[in-house]
This record gives C-alpha cells, sequence and structure tokens, in this order.
C-alpha cells in the first residue's frame, strides 16, 4: 500500500516538477531595461484578445463611424505598455537592444563569443 | 520408601512398612497417568538434604517405587494389598490418619530434619490429595491431547531448551503439505518448517476495510512530493549510452518523438465541423443590419483559423455579443 502511494506522488511529482531541462545560470535580469521589457510582454499577452477585438471593430467600414470612435477611446485607456509595439528584442544575456538576432535571441558580440568557442549547434565560419 | 530400605538393616516388621510405601505408591499412581513420570517428578521435588547417602537413598526408592508401580498394575496385587493392609484406602478430605502416620515413620528412618521432611511429605500428599480430586470432578488439563500431537525427536542438541522446543515438533503430514515442493521459498530451518502446522490463532487478520480506507489519503503534501523527488534524483544513474540519453531527453522534452506525430501536443478534441460552421452562436445578434453584417465576416474568419481552439473561437464571439450589448443605446441614438 505505502508503494502504491510513493509511486503515485512519483509519477504526480513528475507531471507538476519536470525534472528541469536546463540549470539555471542567474537568477536576475540583466538590467532593469530588461525588467521594464519583461512587464510589457507581460501586459502585451494579458490584453493581446481585448486590443484584437477592440482593433476589429476600429478598422471596419462596415460600422458606424461613432462606434469605431467609442472604440478609439476605450483603445486609449487602457494600460500603454499592454501594446506590443513597445516590446523591444532585447539580447538575452546582454540585454543590448540593438544588433539582435531573432533566432537566438542574443546580440551580435554575445553570438560570436559562443560560435567561436563552438558552442553554438550549427555555425561555422563562413569561408567560401 | 525409605523405610523400606532401612528395614533391611533392622529387624522391624517389614511387611507394614511395605504396604505403607506400596498404599502410598498405588495412590500415586492413581492420581497420574504417566506414573512414572509422576513418581520422577514428584522424586525431584522432594527437599532432602544434598548428600551422597541420601542420593543413594533416592536411588534406591526410585528402584523400589518402579517395582512396586510395576507390581500394582496387575488387578490381583491390588487385591492383595487390601488383603495384607488392614488399614482402609477410602480417601477423605483431611489426610488420611494412616499416611500421617506413615509420613512420619518415613521422617524418622531421614536422619536429619525430621521435622521438616515430615511437613514436606505432608504437602506431598495433600497435593495429590487435590489433584485426585480435581481429576474426579474432570479440571485438571488433559494432557493427552497434547502429547497425542507430539513427536519426540531422536537427534536432540545437548541445550535443554532446545530439547524442550524439540518436544514441540509437530509432524510434517498433518496437513497433508511436505516440504519439498515447498523448497521454492527461503526457510530459516531445514529441518522446522515455518509454514507447516495447525494454526494457532493468535492474530487476528488485518480488514480489508481499514486497508480501502487508508487508500483514500488527502492529496499528497509538499513533503510526499519532495521525499518522491529525491528518490527519483538519487536512483536516476547516468545514462550509459546515447541511447540512454535519447531516451532521457524524450522524457524530458527537448526531443519529439519519432516517427513525428504533427499533432504531437494538440488536445482539440473538437470536429471540424464545430470549427467552420459558427452560425449557431450568432442567435443573440440582430438579423438585419451593418451588427451582422459584421459579425458574419468575424464568423468567416474564425472559421478559416486553424491555430485556435473551438473555446476560444466562441468566447471571442460572446464577448462581441456583450460589447454590442452595452453599446445598445448609442446604437439606437444613430
Amino acid at each position: 500500500m505505502a508503494a502504491a502511494a510513493l509511486c503515485w506522488a512519483l509519477r504526480a511529482a513528475r507531471q507538476v516538477f519536470p525534472s528541469p531541462r536546463t540549470s539555471q545560470v542567474r537568477s536576475y535580469y540583466v538590467d532593469w531595461r530588461m525588467l521594464r521589457d519583461v512587464k510589457r510582454r507581460k501586459l502585451a499577452y494579458e490584453y493581446a484578445d481585448e486590443r484584437l477585438r477592440i482593433n476589429a471593430i476600429r478598422k471596419n467600414t462596415i460600422l458606424p463611424k461613432e462606434l469605431q470612435e467609442v472604440a478609439d477611446k476605450e483603445i486609449a485607456n487602457l494600460p500603454r505598455d499592454s501594446c506590443p509595439v513597445r516590446i523591444r528584442n532585447r539580447c538575452v544575456l546582454t540585454s543590448r537592444p540593438r544588433g539582435v538576432k531573432r533566432r537566438w535571441r542574443l546580440s551580435r558580440i554575445v553570438f560570436r563569443h559562443f560560435a567561436d568557442h563552438a558552442q553554438m549547434s550549427g555555425i561555422q565560419r563562413a569561408m567560401w | 520408601s525409605t523405610s523400606s530400605v532401612l528395614s533391611a538393616e533392622k529387624d522391624e516388621s517389614p511387611t507394614s512398612k511395605d504396604s505403607t510405601t506400596e498404599v502410598a505408591s498405588k495412590k500415586q499412581e492413581g492420581i497420574a497417568e504417566t506414573p512414572k513420570q509422576k513418581l520422577l517428578d514428584i522424586i525431584g521435588s522432594m527437599k532432602v538434604e544434598v548428600s551422597y547417602r541420601k542420593k543413594l537413598q533416592q536411588l534406591k526408592t526410585r528402584e523400589i517405587k518402579k517395582q512396586a508401580t510395576k507390581k500394582l498394575e496387575g488387578v490381583d496385587s491390588e487385591s492383595s494389598m487390601l488383603q495384607k493392609t488392614t488399614e482402609d484406602t477410602q480417601r477423605s478430605k483431611p489426610l488420611n490418619p494412616e499416611l500421617v502416620e506413615a509420613v512420619s515413620a518415613v521422617a524418622s528412618s531421614l536422619p536429619l530434619n525430621k521435622k521438616q521432611t515430615e511437613s514436606e511429605l505432608l504437602a506431598q500428599l495433600r497435593r495429590h490429595e487435590e489433584t485426585t480430586d480435581k481429576q474426579k470432578k474432570g479440571g485438571t488439563i488433559n494432557i493427552r491431547n497434547v502429547i497425542s500431537e507430539m513427536t519426540v525427536k531422536r537427534h536432540s542438541p545437548a541445550q535443554k531448551g532446545v530439547r524442550v522446543s524439540s518436544c514441540i515438533s509437530l509432524k510434517l503430514d498433518e496437513d497433508g503439505q511436505s516440504i519439498k515442493p515447498e523448497r521454492l521459498s527461503p526457510q530459516s530451518f531445514d529441518s522446522r518448517s515455518l509454514k507447516v502446522g495447525r494454526r494457532l490463532n493468535i492474530f487476528t487478520k488485518a480488514s480489508t476495510e481499514t486497508e480501502n480506507a487508508l487508500k483514500t489519503v488527502s492529496p499528497p503534501t509538499i513533503w510526499d512530493l519532495e521525499f518522491a523527488k529525491e528518490i527519483a534524483a538519487v536512483t536516476a544513474q547516468p545514462p550509459r549510452n546515447g541511447f540512454e540519453e535519447m531516451i532521457q531527453w524524450t522524457k524530458e522534452g527537448i526531443l519529439w518523438e519519432y516517427p513525428i506525430d504533427n499533432e504531437a501536443g494538440m488536445e482539440d478534441d473538437a470536429e471540424f465541423h464545430e470549427h467552420i460552421f459558427l452560425e449557431k452562436h450568432l442567435e443573440g445578434f440582430p438579423k438585419q443590419g451593418a451588427i451582422r453584417h459584421f459579425m458574419e465576416l468575424v464568423i468567416c474568419g474564425l472559421s478559416k483559423n486553424p491555430y485556435l481552439s473551438v473555446k476560444q473561437k466562441i468566447e471571442h464571439i460572446d464577448w462581441f455579443q456583450k460589447y454590442f450589448e452595452e453599446k445598445k443605446e448609442f446604437i439606437q441614438e444613430v
């Protein structure tokens, strides 16, 4: 009986706490700008549906214009950080706002550092 | 009995003393089922001071008593005894005065501590009386049932305790079982098996109700989960080869399962008609007008969207319904 309970507990543990894929190197955000960017991303995710629907009313030729103006006001009332335009794709390791390759989420300097140490899978120095 | 030994030395009348011993022995024989055993016990319990002379006397008395019992097993011997003895063999609750006389004679025959030996012999006689009374009423323990199951072991170790336990060893073929087919399970003793024999019924079987009650426990606490994680971490061995590494990765989710399932992770149970035919959700809207036109466009777009689940699409439509209900007054002004 105890063995059965233990097996159940193990299975539950595996589902709830899957074994970690990577070990965390650092437990903080690199700088405050990165933190603000994280907040914006979260809010944008929360308000994404609402924004989509209100925009669907706004960008419309069928509905009356008064309705669309009301929708304009509504969307302006939403928190400023909820719009996705404010998100900046920063480097994940250094929080560099420019020179970030989207596929790897890394700035060019970090990317070059890792590629030279052969820590980027499938990356090779170009030579032709 | 000792008097009979001394009678050889003295020139007193041996018959009377023989009769007393024989009477006493006869009574003892009537008490015990295994008279030999009982006599031995009695002799053993007799507290005579240890001396070589006493030991010799004891040995001699034992032999004489054995002879006496052998004689008394016959019916004729009893009658002859009755003829010989002028005393009555009828018993009464108080000790027989003849027995008391015999006890005093025996005590006198022994050299040391006459009074002590006399009292001890009297106590012995009283005990015999009690046991005989109990037996008459049927109150004593019936040893026959216990002894019938016993078998004397031939090879018994020297120690007394082991000998006692070996005396209580049970037969193998009592329950129709034998050790040979049960050799699969390891047994601590080779000669004596643990599973053979009648049940003692000392322990009551645990009821299954308690087991079922215990199974319906509250969901595991944080400590249980932590313990489970610890066990998993300890028992998890590093992969021995590439295959085990790939297995581990697949379990973690790093590696996809092959052959690749295009719908891995997707748990959409809805059929295609639920995705496409969304007009049934448009019942709350007016059938004419711009709003209806707008909602039909919305539905057209949603039906073409493969990334949303049916639930999400319904949520969209419901939100629009609420929104337009709130703005109804405003729309009617226009």
